[in-house]
């Protein structure tokens, strides 16, 4: 379009600010207290309405993008989303989940106050509770816990947490050893292939600027950061860019593909180490950059100890190490065309310093060692020289900025089993699928005092759900579930308070993403109390400008956190205390305020500029940008700060004193600052152990994986060779997202449900024709645990041999429970003595009476296939990542099944989760350490606690 | 000045963002769409693709919604939006069978027409519309088409756009870059069973056989929205008792002038089936209204150019016409008769015949734009009004000429009538649309019903009508002549059912 003009561009930037001709995009932030709009719906005559447009971030997906709420000056309802012009990453633009948020705002069937159970747990019966009673039964519950040093019972078990920092701070002030996150059932696969090369475990590539775009995830349609990324591969594109996607079915982001490769499952990695064998045997690789960052000495040290350390040497190492990796090779593992393969080596080779690579999910994932997919597609970066260049893959850490309030509480010294059990030293998050095993187990204590699945519904999401409802309802083993959820859930119905959330508009967050080359620090507000305060209108939390009761989750971590510790006495209490006002609680603008003013360099100045204090900035604009064009930050000279005090080590690591009562940063080790080069410069480099790109990682080859320790190809679980398609056995890829879907979530927004509303078994047209079924039929799908039917959709969009389902559907409620009309059906569900769980609908979705009159509306009738239950946990042994790909056997349905039919024994799930443990190297690994230090972890303890020896002494 | 739209499918992602903005500025009910993103999927694997499109309002400019909006709810505004206002809106559905983009629904809330206004409420605020705004990738850009100045305009004078739809010569105003034909053409890529994840609704189900596809690509619509067939069986019907009215009161003045008289038929039984036939017409219009009780607004808001007014006013005149005759023959004023007679010749055939001018303007619906449709509609009304004429006859005791005029209006009106389907669906067709239709009617899912059900009955009761006119004047001829009359009206009702339906089923998106 034409240009954007960035009217405040004076004052304060606004990329997403645009005027052409007369029309422009958004109303200019001057009028954004009192904004006139004319009502749509009784045009063409005028009904103005003035609202406050007040900024917020969307909580729907995690890229944070921008949303302006409407807020009408009349009843203080909120009208509207559109974007945030003054949003760096969005841009003022968002994908159909941004204004699809007034649904969930709107929803009739959403959970407006306090619930308790009635009856036996799981049973569906809830009352209301006040907050008051609710609060001091969980923080009665907390307390104790603390208090009798079963600081290993609380877990916060958190879906996507749309927020930075927070509720870190409120566990590490609690003491308590329970951050869980559901990682492991997403990213956990790609982010441990980057977590070996770099020690950041994202990548953030700068796809405007680049000449290729190599991804293996589907960043136009889904994922993260999919609008911010959407846009700027567009651009990129429009700009002449090459666009290559591996992915096993035709998605949106692969029908723009230059380059659509559809490998077998788990195979990217021959592919990918196919083309670096070609770059390596063409020299079409950045030797300067590989000589000055890639740990090449170490290399040779482990691999060729008898080589002399020189970096030709090395190159030629390296390239007979790679030859085996031939395009014949690849083509024959992937089972694709030889042509395509070298058709990528060309492209990549072709990128120079402008390679912009992603994975995140996907075959990571999807597959047994998927973290090496992960790692060798980060290896043509490093071979091309494209890290943290224009164009290329920076690490994520450049490009995301965590502000840290300035009273942090002291790092608790537990380590809880059940989130980080030492069969998985190497686990790159918390390993969240086997809770319910570890606990049947006896892992600890064998039990959890208070169990929070906050905006959560692990039930559903997890494999073997039906273990999970087995602990969920044996209050042995969970004293409390209390349930943090704006809207009802499988989960939800399972526990013991359910506790209504806020949606994006709701609650105050920030958020910061790696976007582009940028960072940025976005505020999620409750935009109807910004309205309030901003037209003089008293309250006292959100629950006053919040429907019903509900609050946001900051003032209920507080006020809990108060209840934990009423008299200050266990030192909790005064991480939440007012400065101001000792001995009353911090209010939610003392502790934004207090951020905003201390931890966010440059906004005091701009907010200054402005005539505003810099929490007035943000609840004003709702984004500040920190950074911009970041590049090479591995450059970085130190600082002298940084270099007080830091002495250099064996290997040219800068480190300063540290002791076992240190904390570790988020990622890093302690004390490390960065690294001394051959010639001399001392610069910040990366976040590994050895402040390098580590082509051979110490790390995997000490801790008991040395055959592991550079890039290379694992075998998955469902490669073609364990795969009998002569017996109708296919693999199953059951973790792709649709556009307009973001898990269970979305669930509440009619104007998504109504875009995506079946759930079709995507079956090649060959393979399907070969098993006599067609578009429609019925089919039984069987895993290694079970079985469920579903509807075939016989496609050109998926290769043989693959079979796709897509995630987000097969939502159920079973009779009486509340639920959500709009997706879920109604089930039947039964256990046997004997372990034999059966689900079965009794009724699909249909119209409802609501406030809502588009309820009865509804036109579809399709709740989908719960297929998760029937998947057995399969975690990687290295990474943790649960390998999503099922090897499923398939036959037409029998006479007595229905559709949505869920069968599983959880006695096999057992043994299942038994053998992939077998296939583990527990810890600890070297020094008695339970997991290297410089992993990312949310809420790191102090460096004692890594240390088994340590914890036992301390116990 | 014209508002338009370009689309650059180049760069569109196909995520359904500028649906649910759209849904959310303007509250738009659940099922229905002012705009929406349409998939379709080609080729055969490894080779497959995938095209989107984004279907809404065109804002023609010679929109056909407004020409055939009867109140003048749908308006062209200067800047060349084509907007509604659902105040005057009486819910008669016209502009969706006018619009040939499937851009117009009833708006389940407010039972009237709504479809893409270009946010004209934001517009006139000098804010672009929801959909531009929300858009990731920027490909839907909006302005003035007559602006050589505008980025919109140099983006289409300097780039290879297409229109859907182009043949139909509305002028439209949604300009796509690098759309796939098969995206653009309702008909080059029928649905399967399923669509990627959704349901295709019950009549695209059902017309998905219909369509030719294309054997080489392959193509296979994939997701879209539903556009159900905004007319059925009132329409059906009305068409019947018009035809019945109409051609009673043109042949009972046919008769009065040729001296046949048709004695009580013609002065009782003719009006009285005119005035039924109006009445019931009116009535089932009034009743397939969304907003039934605005009916009057078709007289207190008219749009002259609109054949929906312009037909009421034929309905009113001709029920005052027939009023009029029954006065005329109680209070046996000859002069009045005389007048009201030949003035029954024009007025029948224009009450019989407006629907072939309504139906002309409706552009969407190619197998209705014949141009002899008016005279075929003309004929039916012979043949049902002769044939109703004949039943009545039975009773009143006519003579040989009177059995013999009515025999030869019913005789001709038939055959003509049979004729007028042979030249209609035997002969070549002006466009794909129209053809496709014209075969799911003579060979396809309505070959039963319009074979069996309205060209074999209507061929018999020609042939009896033939046979009664040969015959000489006898009980068994007028039985004949009764029962080939009764035949006749239920195979018209089987011929409008499938000409009003396959007329309709033809996907326009």
């Amino acid at each position: 379009m034409t240009a954007e003009t960035g009217r405040e561009a004076a004052q304060v930037p606004m990329p997403g600010a645009r005027s052409h001709e007369r029309l422009r995009n958004f109303p200019p932030p001057e009028d954004w207290d009192a904004h006139v709009e004319y009502d749509a719906r009784s045009h063409p005559r005028k009904v103005p309405h003035t609202y406050s447009l007040i900024p917020t971030i969307c909580f729907n997906c995690e890229s944070s993008c921008g949303l302006l709420a409407y807020v009408d000056h009349d009843d203080l309802s909120v009208k509207k989303f559109e974007g945030n012009p003054a949003h760096p990453g969005s841009r003022g633009r968002n994908c159909a989940k941004g204004p699809a948020t007034i649904n969930q705002v709107h929803d009739p069937e959403r959970i407006l106050y306090p619930m308790r159970r009635v009856g036996e747990r799981g049973s569906g019966k809830f009352e209301r509770v006040s907050w008051d009673e609710a609060l001091e039964d969980i923080g009665g519950r907390i307390r104790r816990a603390i208090v009798e040093d079963r600081r290993d019972e609380v877990m916060y078990h958190v879906g996507r947490p749309g927020e930075d920092g927070f509720v870190e701070r409120v566990l590490q002030a609690w003491g308590v050893d329970g951050h869980n996150s559901h990682t492991n059932v997403c990213s956990a696969g790609g982010r441990s292939g980057y977590t070996h090369w770099m020690g950041y475990d994202r990548p953030s590539p700068d796809y405007a600027n680049a000449k290729v775009v190599l991804l293996l995830s589907s960043h136009l349609e889904t994922g993260h950061y999919f609008n911010p990324h959407a846009q700027r591969i567009m651009e990129a594109k429009a700009g002449g860019a090459k666009l290559v996607v591996l992915d096993l079915r035709l998605s949106n982001t692969a029908s723009h593909a230059d380059l659509w490769v559809s490998p077998w499952p788990g195979s990217e990695a021959a592919i990918f180490l196919a083309v670096a064998s070609y770059l390596l045997r063409t020299r079409k690789v950045d030797a300067a950059f590989m000589r000055r960052w890639v740990n090449w000495d170490v290399y040779l040290e482990r691999l060729h100890p008898d080589a002399p350390k020189d970096f030709e040497v090395f190159l030629e190492r390296l390239t007979e190490d790679y030859a085996q990796f031939t395009f014949e090779y690849a083509a024959a593992e992937a089972h694709v065309p030889i042509e395509q393969v070298e058709r990528l080596a060309h492209i990549v080779a072709d990128a120079g310093t402008r390679l912009a690579t992603h994975t995140w999910r996907s075959a990571s994932a999807g597959n047994l060692g998927g973290w090496q997919i992960a790692r060798s597609l980060f290896f043509l970066n490093v071979l091309t020289g494209s890290v943290g260049t224009v164009g290329g893959t920076h690490p994520n850490g450049w490009d995301k900025f965590i502000p840290h309030f300035p009273e942090m509480p002291e790092p608790n010294d537990t380590w809880s089993e059940k989130l980080w059990p030492i069969e998985y030293p190497l686990t790159t998050n918390e390993m969240s699928i086997l809770l319910p095993h570890l606990l049947k187990d006896g892992r600890g204590s064998g039990r959890l005092e208070v169990y929070f699945s906050r905006v959560y519904n692990p039930l559903w999401v997890n494999p073997d759900g039906f273990t999970w409802i087995d602990v969920l309802k044996d209050e042995s083993k969970i004293g409390l579930h209390v349930a943090l959820t704006p809207t009802w859930s499988e989960s939800a119905t399972f526990a013991d308070y359910v506790l209504p959330m806020g949606h994006a508009s709701e609650r105050h967050d920030t958020m910061s993403f790696e976007t582009h080359t940028s960072k940025w620090i976005a505020f999620r507000q409750p935009v109807q109390r910004v309205a309030m305060e901003k037209r003089g209108i008293p309250y006292q939390d959100t629950r006053d400008a919040n429907p019903g009761e509900v609050w946001e989750e900051n003032e209920f971590w507080f006020d809990l956190s108060w209840r934990i510790d009423p008299d200050g006495s266990l030192g909790i209490r005064q991480y939440f205390e007012s400065k101001d006002r000792p001995g009353e609680k911090m209010t939610q603008d003392e502790y934004y305020n207090r951020l905003f003013q201390t931890s966010v360099p440059g906004l005091p100045e701009a907010a200054a500029a402005q005539g505003m204090t810099p929490l007035q900035y943000m609840r004003k604009y709702g984004v500040f940008e920190v950074a911009k064009e970041v590049y090479r930050l591995d450059e970085r000279p130190l600082t002298d700060a940084e270099l007080e005090g830091a002495v250099a080590d064996e290997k040219g690591v800068l480190r300063k004193p540290v002791t076992l009562d240190s904390q570790p940063p988020l990622v890093g080790e302690a004390g490390a600052v960065g690294v001394v080069h051959e010639d001399g410069t001392r610069t910040a480099g990366w976040l590994s152990p050895s402040r390098k790109l580590e082509l051979y990682s110490t790390t995997l080859a000490d801790w008991g994986w040395p055959e592991h320790a550079t890039p290379g190809y694992i075998e998955s679980h469902v490669s073609a060779r364990r795969i009998d398609r002569g017996n109708d056995e296919f693999v199953l890829m059951p973790n792709f997202r649709l556009p307009t879907l973001i898990h269970t979530r979305s669930g509440n927004a009619k104007f998504l449900n109504e875009i995506a509303n079946t759930h079709p078994l995507w079956f090649n047209r060959a393979d399907a024709a070969k098993l006599g079924v067609n578009t429609g039929d019925l089919v039984r799908v069987t895993t290694e645990i079970g079985r469920f039917v579903v509807r075939v959709w016989a496609t050109e969009a998926i290769r043989p041999g693959v079979v796709g389902l897509s995630h987000h559907m097969g939502r159920w409620t079973q009779d009486g429970h509340p639920g959500s009309r709009w997706v879920m059906g109604k089930v039947d569900l039964n256990r046997s003595e004997d372990g034999i769980w059966r689900l079965r609908y009794i009724d699909g979705i249909k119209p409802f009476k609501s406030e809502d009159p588009d309820s009865e509306r509804i036109y579809w009738d399709d709740p989908g296939v719960h297929q998760n239950l029937t998947f057995p946990v399969q975690p990687d042994p290295v990474s943790g990542m649960h390998c999503w790909h099922q090897k499923v056997r398939i036959e037409k349905a029998h006479a007595e099944d229905r559709y949505g039919d869920v069968e599983v024994d959880v006695n096999k799930s057992r043994e299942v989760y038994r053998r992939w443990l077998a296939m583990t190297r527990p810890g600890p690994g070297p020094d008695g350490q339970r997991r290297p230090e410089f992993m990312m972890r949310h809420v790191t303890p102090k460096r004692s606690a890594y240390r088994v020896a340590m914890v036992e002494g301390n116990a | 000045m014209q508002y338009g739209f370009a689309i650059d499918q180049r760069t569109c992602i196909g995520c359904h963002a500028c649906t649910v903005a759209c849904k959310t500025e303007n509250d738009v009910p659940l099922g229905q769409f002012r705009t929406w993103v349409k998939y379709v999927d080609s080729g055969e694997f490894p080779d497959t693709t995938r095209s989107f499109g984004v279907m809404r309002c065109n804002h023609c400019t010679d929109a056909p919604c407004v020409q055939i909006c009867p109140t003048q709810a749908l308006f062209k505004r200067e800047d060349g939006i084509v907007d509604f206002d659902n105040s005057r809106c009486i819910g008669c559905k016209s502009c969706m069978q006018a619009c040939p983009y499937d851009a117009i629904y009833i708006d389940a809330e407010s039972q009237t027409a709504a479809k893409c206004n270009l946010c004209a409420h934001r517009v006139d605020n000098d804010l672009e519309p929801a959909c531009v705004v929300v858009c990731p990738t920027h490909s839907i850009w909006v302005g003035d088409l007559d602006d050589p100045t505008s980025g919109i305009a140099k983006l289409v004078r300097t780039e290879e756009t297409a229109v859907r739809a182009p043949e139909q010569n509305t002028g439209p105003n949604v300009f796509y870059l690098g759309a796939d034909q098969a995206v653009l053409d309702p008909l080059a890529a029928p649905v399967d069973d399923t669509y990627i994840w959704a349901k295709p609704d019950a009549q695209r189900l059902e017309t998905a056989g219909d369509l030719p596809g294309s054997p080489r690509t392959k193509a296979r619509t994939t997701l879209n929205t539903a556009h159900p067939r905004p007319w059925g069986w009132k329409v059906v019907t009305y068409l019947w008792t018009k035809g019945v009215g109409a051609g009673a009161l043109m042949l009972a003045g046919l008769a009065y002038l040729l001296g046949i008289g048709l004695g009580g038929v013609g002065d009782w039984v003719a009006p009285v089936l005119a005035l039924f036939g109006a009445a019931t017409t009116g009535g089932l219009l009034v009743w397939d209204l969304k907003r039934p009780e605005r009916f009057l607004y078709i007289f207190l808001k008219s749009n002259f150019r609109s054949w929906l007014v312009l037909g009421a006013y034929v309905l009113t005149l001709f029920s005052g016409g027939a009023v009029l005759w029954l006065l005329a023959a109680g209070f046996d004023i000859a002069w009045l008769m005389t007048f009201l007679a030949w003035a029954a010749l024009p007025a029948g055939a224009m009450m019989a015949g407006y629907t072939a001018f309504l139906f002309g303007q409706a552009e969407g619906r190619d197998l209705w734009q014949s141009p002899v449709l008016f005279w075929h509609l003309v004929a039916q009304a012979v043949m049902v009004g002769s044939g109703a004429l004949a039943v009545a006859g039975a009773f009143a005791g006519w003579s040989e000429d009177e059995w013999r005029f009515v025999a030869a209006a019913f005789v001709l009106g038939t055959v003509v009538h049979l004729l007028m389907l042979a030249v209609e669906y035997g002969g070549k067709h002006a466009s794909r649309q129209a053809a496709t239709a014209a075969h799911v009617i003579t060979g396809g899912r309505y070959a039963r019903t319009f074979w069996l059900g309205a060209v074999l009955p209507a061929g018999v009761a020609a042939v009896l009508g033939a046979v009664a006119w040969g015959a000489p004047a006898s009980g068994t001829a007028a039985g004949l002549l009764v029962v080939a009359g009764l035949i006749a009206q239920p195979a018209l009702l089987a011929y409008e059912s499938v000409f009003v339906r396959a007329g309709q089923d033809m996907p326009l998106s």
